[in-house]
């Protein structure tokens, strides 16, 4: 009788502890570094994906920088902090070598993208990662309201920009003509890309990430002597600020031009009153590509995988949508743009789409890039030094 | 006896200096509660500014509830080592500092001294080796390693505060109980620690406050998001790319708050824990 | 049981821990130091190595100002902020002690001590910051222009000490208050009664009878400034291109950056060994008090 009653109550145990275990709810985590406005437009790709499949997914929000100095550690104790992760492409391609990253060759089709914007989380004939939408970084954006209202035009040489920089400087009310946006450095390293690669080429840019030519290069100093320092002490732009706040100052008027990337569209609250210009004479714009991947020690492999794919293609579709995205995914249809992207994606037109310079370079070099740069804006007779600092960083 | 010549000007001068020095002080504590508890519209055109003035809570609920950093989780986590990383040490070392008090043995002095000298090393010290234990045994990223570490940590100044209060304490009493037959153990236990709560509470006081504020040990031992300590996240909540001045006051004032309440209930037991902890 | 086992067991735990998680590391470190990252041994070339980055010591600033290297900020920083805070927590200790709500002022600056070291670096940003903070404010009155102090390389080092001697001066006034409390009365009675003002009294009785406290606010100071990393770290990463950059932080940034861990252990011992210099004293006066 007594052993009856034990395997009955061992059997139930086993079947409630069976039936929770299928009860129990598979749940995937999407890290991304989108807050704010950025997120809220992000959160509809995921709710398509949890409608589809039925899978849940959580949303964290972590910043690249971060991710930067806490993966690494993670991974190499074997864990992971979220199954689908937004990265650079870089940091990706690394931690594939070290075997630390899900492969997913197969799961994306490469014709269905733009050319070339695989090739970045590609190594040794396996893909590691899969691209998201893109961002532009066109040049500097003014309100339409704000050079109407001081009847001021877009530059179309140098000379003009340089005139149009000192005219708004004597603006009253004005701090600064530009209004640079500092994160931990970042839109600042935008804004000397956008000078490397409309005085020196795209040639340059690409050299440059190639280590091809130096940065102590007489033809690299010469676009920061000649053209970027100058402005710098004419007091053009602003001293680094956050750039959150720098946009909320430059919308409010305390400063004219900024410099940031086509997401903008997607945070200001009148994108018709938003107009932009490159510098004139770029040949090249960079177009910045957000990579995701999936971590080598996920929980659900194949859910994950099948997460990454939403991502890249109907994700992408719906993301852009939202605005301030440019897809990768050319299934992604024209019309769904609003007005004001499909403008930036024109502007594109007849130029070079060049990388991201840091974000490509990577490693400790683009934290030294970032500081040497503050170093820049507020020293810009420091010119000399600061080269011969990111040279010495690179060549290690 | 006063030092200064007692006239009225130089009454004055005094106060005028107390107040200086009263308002040097004060005034980051209020220009961050200002921060936190105003639109920072307001606070961008200057917080000692008061034509408008619409104070609000919402950036507490942004910085307790924050996507990236929930400073409510933090805390709780942050209470989850520091309490078990303040009672460990001080069992420990409370023991052990009776003994050298107590006990005679050969180089028991040499001993000591090299235990106290361990109390001037910098935390850099061990950070790598450490990392790499605690990666061995597979507890980075766990509270249990860093529960240790703080505990290990805290030895060698416990060692030498509750060494110190144990010599002062009068032998008589302890070796009453040891001629009625107790042992070593219970004369400490029973005798000799109810007599020394107060230095207890010092100790511990100054122990929590460390291991809450600390931030290095705990930015080199624990990733997980879930799992970052206050003190971690609030750096956290300055970096995403909304920054807010008003959520990261709010969360400054958050963290701040436990030991402001700390100090504020056991004022007496932590500056007699600073003073009688460094001075003869 | 009176046992000579019973009583080593009072030591047992604690010696453990120590050994474990403590002694083992610190030996390690110095290990560490003395290899280079190849693995080759390297005795004092590790430390002649890292001892010529630019990130410690940098000569240039000789010439053109900030950065002058980790090494050199460290050596600054202790110069400034070591007779200030002495001298500052004394004043304040003999002040406060005269008027009525000493007490009261006395807690109010305590708060700073109370802080949080990661929670001083925001605070020291939203002070210094040339949008918000009230400091630039300040200064543009006396018509200095309104900048972000710890953006520039010339002023981001100097913001920090301040705000290393806001958060560190309640220390050294409240050990000066309890020493000043030790001194019996009819010392400066004496003095007075033989005709010295009481100025004069002060300097010349009080404060070399405080001399034990000086002795102790000193060398905490010392090793604590020696020690800096929280407030550094949240407050401007080192930057301006290094140019408020600590040894604490330098060797944060090769272990765990750069996953240089033998530069890391190098910078580390250069500390423990500064840090050990300055705690002789201390020593010699702790070997004279044993019972």
């Amino acid at each position: 009788m007594m052993r009856r009653k034990v395997v009955f109550l061992l059997l139930t145990v086993l079947a409630v502890f069976s039936l929770t275990g299928l009860a129990a709810e598979k749940k995937l985590t999407v890290i991304s570094g989108w807050s704010g406005p950025e997120m809220d437009a992000f959160m509809p790709v995921l709710k398509e994906f949890e409608k589809e499949t039925g899978i849940r997914v959580d949303y964290q929000i972590y910043r690249a920088e971060d991710l930067a100095v806490l993966l690494p550690a993670q991974f190499d104790s074997k864990t992971a902090p979220a199954d689908v992760i937004f990265m650079w492409a870089w940091f990706i391609n690394k931690q594939a070598q070290n075997g630390h990253v899900l492969e997913v060759t197969g799961a994306l089709n490469e014709s269905d993208f733009v050319p070339g914007v695989l090739d970045a989380v590609k190594s040794g004939g396996k893909l590691w990662g899969a691209p998201y939408t893109g961002k532009i970084k066109p040049g500097f954006w003014y309100r339409k309201s704000f050079f109407k209202q001081h009847g001021l035009a877009v530059p179309n040489t140098w000379e003009e920009f340089v005139d149009l920089c000192a005219r708004i400087k004597k603006l009253p009310g004005v701090r600064a003509p530009i209004a640079s946006g500092n994160g931990v450095g970042w839109p600042l390293s935008d804004v000397t890309e956008h000078f490397i690669a409309t005085f020196g080429g795209p040639e340059m840019t690409r050299d440059l990430i190639a280590g091809k030519v130096k940065w102590t290069d007489p033809a690299v100093r010469a676009i920061f002597e000649n053209r970027l320092a100058p402005l710098l002490k004419a007091g053009y732009f602003s001293e680094p600020i956050e750039w959150t706040m720098a946009a909320d100052l430059w919308w409010a008027g305390d400063y004219a031009l900024f410099f940031m990337g086509s997401w903008i569209t997607g945070m200001v609250k009148d994108p018709a009153d938003l107009g932009v210009f490159a510098l004139p004479g770029a040949r090249g714009l960079v177009f910045g590509t957000d990579y995701a991947f999936v971590p080598a020690y996920t929980k659900y492999p194949a859910e994950a995988r099948k997460l990454l794919a939403h991502l890249a293609t109907r994700g992408q579709t719906l993301q852009v949508a939202a605005g301030g995205h440019i897809a990768t995914y050319t299934g992604a249809p024209l019309d769904v743009y609003p007005p004001v992207d499909r403008e930036v994606a024109a502007l594109l037109r007849g130029r070079e789409a060049l990388p991201d310079l840091d974000d490509t370079i990577g490693g400790e070099w683009q934290p030294a890039f970032w500081d040497q740069l503050k170093l820049l804006w507020v020293s810009p007779d420091r010119v000399g030094e600061v080269l011969d600092t990111l040279q010495r960083k690179a060549g290690k | 006896m006063g030092v200064f010549a007692r006239t009225r000007s130089s009454t004055i001068a005094l106060y005028v200096v107390a107040g200086l020095a009263a308002l040097i002080w004060l005034i980051p504590f209020l220009g961050v509660f200002m921060a936190s508890i105003r639109p920072l519209s307001e606070v961008l055109r200057g917080w000692w500014r008061f034509e408008q003035f619409n104070p609000t809570l919402r950036n507490y609920a942004g910085a307790w509830n924050h996507p990236a950093a929930p400073l409510g989780q933090g805390m709780y986590n942050s209470l989850r080592v520091a309490v078990p990383a303040t009672i460990l040490p001080l069992i420990v070392a409370s023991t052990a500092a009776y003994g050298f008090a107590r006990f005679r043995f050969r180089f028991r002095d040499l001993l000591f001294m090299a235990i106290v000298a361990l109390m001037t090393l910098p935390q850099q010290m061990i950070a790598v080796p450490i990392y790499r234990i605690m990666r061995g045994l597979g507890a980075v990223d766990s509270y249990v390693g860093l529960v240790l570490v703080h505990a290990a940590w805290g030895l060698p100044w416990i060692m030498y505060f509750m060494r110190n209060y144990f010599t002062t304490v009068p032998v008589e009493v302890e070796e009453a109980a040891k001629v009625d037959g107790a042992s070593d153990l219970r004369v400490f236990l029973q005798i000799v620690v109810p007599m020394s709560l107060p230095a207890v509470a010092s100790a511990a006081v100054l122990q929590f406050m460390w291991v809450w504020s600390d931030f290095f040990l705990a930015l080199i031992l624990v990733y997980s998001p879930d799992k970052l300590l206050a003190t971690q996240r609030v750096p956290l909540l300055r970096g995403v790319y909304h920054v807010d001045w008003g959520v990261l006051s709010a969360g400054s004032v958050i963290v701040m708050m436990i030991p402001i309440a700390v100090f504020a209930i056991m004022q007496r037991y932590y500056i007699r824990g600073m003073v009688g902890w460094t001075s003869k | 049981m009176r046992t000579l086992r019973g009583r080593a067991l009072f030591f047992v735990p604690a010696l453990a821990l120590l050994a474990v998680f403590v002694v083992y590391p610190v030996v390690n470190t110095v290990w560490l130091s003395f290899f280079t990252s190849e693995g080759q041994f390297a005795l004092l070339g590790n430390y002649g190595e890292v001892l010529s980055q630019p990130e410690m010591f940098d000569p240039r600033g000789f010439a053109r100002g900030f950065p002058y290297g980790a090494l050199v900020h460290n050596v600054m920083w202790i110069v400034i902020h070591l007779p200030l805070t002495a001298g500052l927590g004394l004043v304040l200790a003999v002040i406060l002690r005269e008027i009525r709500g000493g007490a009261i002022v006395k807690s109010i600056i305590f708060l700073g001590m109370v802080t949080p070291m990661v929670v001083g670096g925001v605070i020291l940003r939203f002070l210094f910051d040339g949008n918000v903070g009230i400091l630039p404010s300040l200064m543009s009155i006396v018509g200095i222009p309104r900048r972000t102090l710890t953006a520039y390389p010339d002023t981001a080092l100097f913001s920090l000490i301040l705000g290393s001697l806001w958060l560190w001066t309640p220390f050294s006034m409240i050990l000066y208050s309890a020493g000043l409390e030790t001194i019996p009365d009819y010392v400066y009675e004496a003095a007075v009664i033989d005709g010295a003002s009481p100025m004069r009294a002060f300097f010349a009785i009080t404060v070399p009878m405080l001399r034990p406290v000086t002795g102790v606010v000193i060398t905490m100071t010392f090793l604590w400034v020696l020690k800096i990393f929280d407030i550094v770290y949240v407050a401007t990463m080192g930057g301006p291109g290094g140019a408020s950059n600590v040894l604490a932080l330098q060797m944060y940034m090769y272990a765990f950056r750069e996953f240089d861990a033998n530069s890391a252990a190098v910078v580390a011992t250069l500390l423990m060994l500064v840090a050990l210099a300055v705690s002789i004293p201390t020593f010699r006066s702790v070997r004279g008090e044993q019972p």
